[in-house]
Formats: structure tokens, C-alpha cells, sequence
């Protein structure tokens, strides 16, 4: 393999390539930062290649991520948020608006682009609108403009949209922009100083529940004002966020059957990890038994603050229910929902930590922890980082398609499945260490990252 | 027996003071802080109820002092108004000859916004050993004891654990129980466990919102009690399923709304405070509805056994939870629950400070 910024040969490598549904043995050429060719390989070339060694995939796409800026330059900026994603293998990030100020007009975006810009990263910086004035939840934001303007949809994540009233004004504007409304979907009558998942380890550990119906309600009312919209906007278009719960993934699973236009996405996190980790065990979901009081599960102290999520982590068959909707199809996309928070917001008590995860850069370790694991198709997995969420956002994408496109600029990323790394503060480039994988060993390990024909990533020798 | 000042021998005395114990091999302690219960084994739980018996000792004596802490500061660091608690674990640091220093968060920079992490480490810098804190936030004294490097003692936090409130509790039902027959108590082998099994306890009242009643889940169960949790449906949600998956052997308890099923031939009642915001937050209908329909009344108490203990963590609502007549009747042991608090906690500050290294 030889590795120049620009011209690049990767031979006997696995590619795995969505747009063309295919994967298996090849090789590709990068010249002058485009991709000049994709070689699948065959017969006796192909012997000994094999998917658990290199692989080549379309560059990664979030749907879901936070840059703090402008506001929030202790936790991320843009410059160390799309470092980040170039570490993960993301090549394209869609920034969510809930900065200070809120991305609610042109003027914002511009004030991030021009961020990005300075930062000279390759990495595509895409970004939703607010859907409201200051995320106020009264009147609608400068929607038209900011479609002008290039975002991506419109959300007021980090909570939900308020009224009923304005989601159905929101959908119908949005929708004949030809753009989508994603939520975050969270009752929050239900969820008034919420701590931790509503279950047996929050009873136990004396948090303030937070329950799955509360999502579920959300995703109703959501579904409910869909149709509503519908009837006069054909275009609309709903996607809901980081759902975390198997009751909520359930009904999209039917409004999906009933032809409704609404798309999701699932985090690693809340696919992978559980409850439990709230009470001190550190395995997987698919190796929770629920109790971790009863099997010696417990190895570190309870109420570690990296944990606290918004949604929050939640019990083994919620954890379940997201990795099945993703392997079904019911979620679109793995979204990070990266969430980078300063040691001051975090190095707090647990119910006043800030919610958020930081999770760029460990969201393919994860997801192949589940591959490895025999629970999710690595063909699968790629696709929710790249055709999947590539659907959501529709044209918006700087590249033609998330695919390995000959005669494009090379968009794509390098891992070895082989290889492990452990993650440490010093380790990430996002200025958020708060992920509560510090210490762990994940397998797959990016060797390279490339962003519009440029090196956005390269790892260090060895 | 005198206790002996070096508490690198606290344990083997403690155990040892109690010469009847047959089986008096030494336990160690082996937790540099006591953050929460759930940890504990049987075997540990003994140790604190032995090294509570010598503590008892102490306390009867003419000038109830030992020099066991002397020299060491016992930081007394409360987020919440609290007098029983704060004073009673005061008394047990002076009784231990400790240097106390009582820090109430109203009156602190705390007020100002300082973090938890920062006054910790200035309660350190400032010479505090043994860190005993209350807070509000469930889960606040691992945070302190993540950078705090002498003890941390959980004095009660949030909805979470109150370490020493269910010790004395075990304490005070382990002595009056065992008290009942001297027989049992010699064929049980003067075990907790021994003492407990199969005896009825009953935790009444708003159990959601209950330190007291989680962390006496684990010592009760742990010691073989037959466990029965019961209140209104809105102050027990949880509980059922944390019951359900309670499938380990010494981990078994019942949870039940009604009064009638939970006191029927009960051995030990304990009624918890109900707070009257529970009815602002849609929880209960009125304290009136809440006293007729689960106050522990004296009918209500005719259910339960003979002489069965009534017990009360405080403070009480008379004539809410808890009928006036119930709580000064002869079944009450009230009181005795206060006084025997002291013993613990000096029994566990003695524990804790057997695990630093001495200075």
C-alpha cells in the first residue's frame, strides 16, 4: 500500500461498496485525488482476501453531530469536530443547530462554513436549520432562507419540537422545500429531571426514571401530524433521531409498512451499550443479562457522568431492538449523535452532567464489536454509515453518490479490521473525551480517511 | 475488653470483643470508603454488627470516649438540612476523640457555585480524612470519593443509599429480635443471618423516593429476612420489577399495596416519612387519604405479630405515616434506632480508618 495525499494504490484489499450493493476482494487507484479505478477481483486474484483484514468503504456520513460552534468552543470547534470525523472515517457530518446562537438564520451557517474553511479540512460540513426562532418553540425559523442557503433539514434537536402545531407548520413548510423534519423524539411532560433509563438499574440506583414511553409518545404524535401534513404536501418528510427505544422503533417499523415517508437512525451507543453501564458492568448489549448485580457483571463504580445520554442508555432489549431495526431496515442509519462536553460539564454529579456521548471516532469500533460479535452484517453497517443516511439527506451531498464512484474525487475510508486501539483522551482529536469507552480496546482501526480527493486522516505508523 | 487504639487491629478486636462468637474468625474490612450496601457480604455485614457491640460497650461506660481517632478530622459535609444524622454521626467522631469539622453547603461557597469536586479537594487541603457526606444528587459521594484520598462515608444520597441508616436498623432488629430468645440466639450460632431468617420485615410507606428503604433492601435480604415492601402504587413503581429480577438466593423480596398483606404476622414494621410535595407532583390524592389507607395505626399494627417492632428512620409525621400512639407505644424502638445510630457510625468511621494508611 502507498499512501500519498493524492495519488493512492490499495491492492487486495476488501471493498465494500453500497451504491453497486457489492463487496468483496478488489483494489483501487486514486490519481490527483480522484478515483480512477475500483478493481473487484476474482479467482485466483481474490484468494486469501478476506473481509476481516483491510477494507475500503465510501466515506462515512453523520446525520447527526454537534460542533459547539459557535458557543461551546471548550467542549468542540469545527476545526477538532471534523478532525474527529476524519479520525472515525467520516467524511461528511451534519452539524445539528443547537449552537449559541442557534443556527437559525444564514448568518450562522456561514460563521461555521467560514470555520471550516479556516480549519481546511476536506471533511464535508453539512448543517440542519433550526426549525424555530432561537429553538424557542414559537415561530418557525428563517426556513426558506436557510434552504437558500444549503442546510440539510430542519431540527431542533437536543430537544424536541414543541407544540404539535408547529411540527405540522414545520413539516408542510419543510416538506415543499423538499427537505425533512428530524426530531428529537422526547415527551418531555414524561421526562421532567429524567436521570437514566426508567427500569430495574435506575430503581436501584435511585435516579429519576426516564421511560420508553416517553419516546413512544413522541413518535406517535410525529406519525399522527405526518399524515395530517401529508394530505396537502405529498413532499413531506419526517426523520426521527437517536431512537432508543423498542416500542418507538416498532411503530415506525409499521408506518413504514404503510408507505409513510418517514426515515430513523439508531446511535452506536444506544445499540450497543446498556443500562447496566450505568451500575458499573462494561459489556456489550448482546452480553447483558439485566442483572449485572447477579453475575458479578459490576467491575467499576456506578454513576460514571460519561453515561449520561440524552436518550438514555437503556435496558438489553431496548439495546436489541435498535440493532434489529437496524439489521431489518427499520433504521435508515447509524447516526453518532456525537456529543463532545467539557471536563466542566462532565466532572460533575450525575444528575447534573451534561447529556451527550462523544462519538465520532468510536462509532465504526462499535459497530464492529457487533459485526465481530455475529449480530450485524458488515455490509450492513457500511450502508448505515453511507447509502442510508446518504438517503436521508437527499442531493444536499457534495459527491455524487456514496459509493466508490470511479472518476470522482476519492470519498472513502480505510480500516483494518485486524487491528485494535485503545481509546484514550489523548488518542481523539475531538476536544469532547467524554465517551465512556476511555480504556476499552475496539477492533478496526482507520488507517486512512480521504474527503474530496484530499488525505483528511492518516494514521501514524505502526 | 477495652477497644484498643491501633486501628490497624480494629477488626480482629472488634470481632474479638464479642468473645461468645464461635465462629470469631477475624473478617477484614477491606473498603477504603462505604458509599453504598450493595456490596456487602454477610460476613461483612457481621463485622460491622460486632464492631457495633464494642461500640456499645463504649457508650456505657461513665465517660463514653476512646482516643481511637485522635488526631484524624472527620469532615461532616451536608448538601441537605439534616439534624439526627449530621449530629449523630458528630457524636460518633467526638466519642472516637476525631477532630470534627461540620461543613453545612447553605454556608459554604458551595452557594457560590462551587463545584463538588473543588470543595472536596479543599476539605482535603484543609486536612479532612474521613469525608462523611450528604448530598441530594443520587450518586454525589462517588463522584467525591473518585477524588478525595482518605474515606468517604455516604451519609444519604438522593433517592439512592443511607449505608449507615440501614446498619442501624439490621443493628436494632439483629438486638431486639435476638433479645426475644437466648435459645435462638445460641442455636442460630449469634449469626445476622442466623437471627433474621425467615422473619417478616416490612418497609411501609413511599419506597420511590426512599434511601432508607433501597439500602435496607440489600442488608435485610442479605441477612435472610422475609422482605416485604409496600406503599401506593405511584410510590412503588420500580420496585416490582427490581423484585422480579431478583432471582439470586438472599436477594428475595415482596412488594405488595396492600397494608393487610404486608403487616399479617409481620415480625419488624418500619414506616418511611411520606414529604408533602408527593401531592403537588400528582403522586397521592392527601396526606389524610394517605394516613387512613396506609398510616401505621394500632388496628393496623394488630395484624403483625405480638410485640412486633415498629421502627421509623425520622423524622416522623405523626398521625401521617406513623400513629402518635404507635410511635410512643411499647413496640416502638424509635429511640433505640437513634442510639444505636451513634454505635454504628462509630463503628464504621472506626472500620474505615483502619483501612488508611496511619500517619
Amino acid at each position: 500500500m502507498t499512501r500519498s495525499p493524492l495519488d493512492l494504490e490499495i491492492s487486495r484489499a476488501w471493498l465494500v461498496d453500497l451504491a453497486v450493493g457489492h463487496e468483496g476482494p478488489g483494489e483501487i487507484v486514486v490519481r490527483g485525488g480522484v478515483l480512477e479505478a475500483v478493481n473487484w477481483l476474482e479467482g485466483a486474484e481474490a484468494r486469501g482476501i478476506k473481509p476481516d483484514g483491510v477494507v475500503v468503504a465510501p466515506g462515512f456520513i453523520d446525520l447527526h453531530t454537534h460542533l459547539r460552534e459557535p458557543g461551546n468552543e471548550d467542549a468542540e470547534t469545527v476545526a477538532t469536530g471534523l478532525a474527529a470525523a476524519a479520525h472515525g472515517g467520516f467524511t461528511t457530518v451534519c452539524a445539528m443547530p443547537n449552537s449559541e446562537p442557534a443556527l437559525d438564520e444564514p448568518g450562522v451557517l456561514a460563521r461555521i462554513r467560514a470555520a471550516a474553511l479556516a480549519a481546511g479540512s476536506p471533511v464535508e460540513l453539512l448543517a440542519y436549520g433550526a426549525v424555530t426562532v432561537g429553538r424557542a418553540g414559537e415561530q418557525l425559523a428563517a426556513l426558506g432562507e436557510l434552504a437558500d442557503a444549503g442546510v440539510v433539514g430542519f431540527s431542533e434537536d437536543g430537544a424536541p419540537i414543541r407544540s404539535a402545531p408547529i411540527l405540522r407548520s414545520a413539516l408542510a413548510y419543510a416538506g415543499a422545500l423538499g427537505l425533512p423534519i428530524v426530531d428529537h423524539a422526547e415527551d418531555a411532560s414524561l421526562t421532567a429531571g429524567a436521570e437514566a433509563n426508567d427500569g430495574f438499574v435506575a430503581t436501584v440506583l435511585g435516579l429519576r426514571g426516564w421511560p420508553a414511553a416517553a419516546e413512544e409518545l413522541a413518535v406517535a404524535r410525529d406519525l399522527a401530524v405526518l399524515v395530517d401534513v401529508l394530505r396537502d404536501v405529498p413532499g413531506a418528510r419526517l426523520h426521527l433521531t437517536h431512537l432508543s427505544t423498542a416500542s418507538a422503533l416498532d411503530l415506525i417499523r409499521r408506518a413504514k409498512a404503510a408507505g409513510l415517508p418517514v426515515t430513523c437512525d439508531v446511535t452506536p451507543h444506544h445499540l450497543a451499550l446498556t443500562d447496566e453501564w450505568v451500575a458499573g458492568a462494561r459489556r456489550w448489549a448482546w452480553e447483558a443479562s439485566g442483572d449485572p448485580w447477579a453475575d458479578g457483571a459490576l467491575v467499576t463504580g456506578p454513576y460514571a457522568t460519561a453515561l449520561r445520554v440524552n436518550p438514555p442508555l437503556r435496558a438489553p432489549a431496548d439495546a436489541a431492538a435498535c440493532l434489529a431495526a437496524l439489521v431489518d431496515g427499520t433504521a435508515d442509519a447509524v447516526a453518532t449523535d456525537h456529543a463532545p462536553h467539557s471536563e466542566v460539564d462532565k466532572a460533575v454529579e450525575f444528575g447534573l452532567a451534561a447529556n451527550g456521548i462523544s462519538g465520532l471516532e468510536t462509532a465504526l469500533g462499535v459497530l464492529l464489536a457487533a459485526v465481530d460479535a455475529g449480530r450485524l452484517p458488515l455490509l450492513r453497517a457500511i450502508e448505515a454509515l453511507t447509502t442510508g443516511p446518504a438517503a436521508v439527506i437527499g442531493g444536499r451531498l457534495r459527491r455524487a453518490s456514496a459509493g466508490l464512484v470511479e472518476g470522482a474525487p476519492a470519498d472513502l475510508v480505510v480500516f483494518d479490521r485486524s487491528e485494535s486501539w485503545t481509546v484514550t483522551p489523548d488518542c481523539l482529536s475531538s476536544r469532547g473525551k467524554n465517551t465512556p469507552l476511555l480504556g476499552m480496546e475496539l477492533r478496526g482501526r482507520v488507517l486512512l480517511t480521504v474527503a474530496g480527493g484530499r488525505l483528511a486522516y492518516e494514521a501514524a505508523e505502526g | 475488653m477495652s477497644l484498643v487504639v491501633d486501628p490497624a487491629e480494629a477488626a480482629a478486636v472488634a470481632v474479638s470483643s464479642v468473645g461468645a462468637a464461635p465462629e470469631s474468625e477475624a473478617v477484614a474490612w477491606r473498603h477504603r470508603h462505604l458509599l453504598d450496601v450493595d456490596r456487602l457480604s454477610g460476613a461483612e455485614l457481621e463485622l460491622v454488627m460486632r464492631t457495633t457491640d464494642a461500640m456499645r460497650e463504649v457508650l456505657a461506660r461513665p465517660i463514653a470516649k476512646v482516643p481511637t481517632l485522635r488526631g484524624r478530622q472527620v469532615t461532616i459535609l451536608f448538601y441537605e438540612a439534616s439534624t439526627r444524622t449530621r449530629v449523630s454521626f458528630e457524636v460518633a467522631a467526638k466519642n472516637l476523640s476525631a477532630d470534627v469539622v461540620n461543613i453545612a453547603a447553605a454556608s459554604s461557597s458551595v452557594s457560590k457555585g462551587e463545584s463538588l469536586v473543588d470543595t472536596v479537594r479543599t476539605v482535603e487541603a484543609l486536612g479532612a480524612q474521613l469525608l462523611v457526606m450528604r448530598h441530594s444528587v443520587s450518586g454525589a459521594p462517588y463522584l467525591a470519593a473518585e477524588v478525595f484520598g482518605g474515606s468517604v462515608l455516604n451519609g444519604g444520597d438522593g433517592w439512592h443509599a443511607h449505608p449507615t441508616q440501614a446498619l442501624l436498623d439490621l443493628y436494632t432488629i439483629r438486638e431486639r429480635l435476638g433479645g426475644e430468645s437466648q435459645a435462638a440466639r445460641s442455636r442460630a450460632g449469634a449469626t445476622t443471618e442466623g437471627l433474621l431468617a425467615g422473619r417478616k420485615i416490612v418497609i411501609l410507606g413511599d419506597l420511590l423516593h426512599s434511601r432508607v428503604a433501597r439500602s435496607n433492601i440489600w442488608t435485610l435480604t442479605a441477612s435472610g429476612a422475609d422482605l416485604w415492601l409496600c406503599g401506593p402504587p405511584t410510590l412503588l413503581r420500580g420496585f416490582e420489577a427490581w423484585a422480579s429480577r431478583s432471582s439470586v438466593a438472599g436477594r428475595r423480596f415482596q412488594v405488595t399495596t396492600s397494608v393487610d398483606e404486608a403487616l399479617r404476622d409481620a415480625d419488624v414494621v418500619m414506616a418511611l416519612r411520606i414529604q408533602r410535595e408527593r401531592m403537588a407532583e400528582g403522586l397521592l390524592p392527601s396526606l389524610r387519604e394517605y394516613a387512613a389507607r396506609y398510616g401505621l395505626t394500632r388496628e393496623r399494627l394488630a395484624l403483625a405479630r405480638p410485640g412486633a417492632l415498629v421502627m421509623h428512620p425520622g423524622p416522623m409525621n405523626e398521625g401521617v405515616e406513623i400513629a402518635p400512639d404507635v410511635a410512643a407505644g411499647v413496640q416502638s424502638v424509635i429511640t433505640d434506632q437513634v442510639t444505636n445510630g451513634v454505635a454504628v457510625r462509630m463503628a464504621v468511621l472506626y472500620l474505615l480508618a483502619g483501612t488508611q494508611v496511619p500517619a
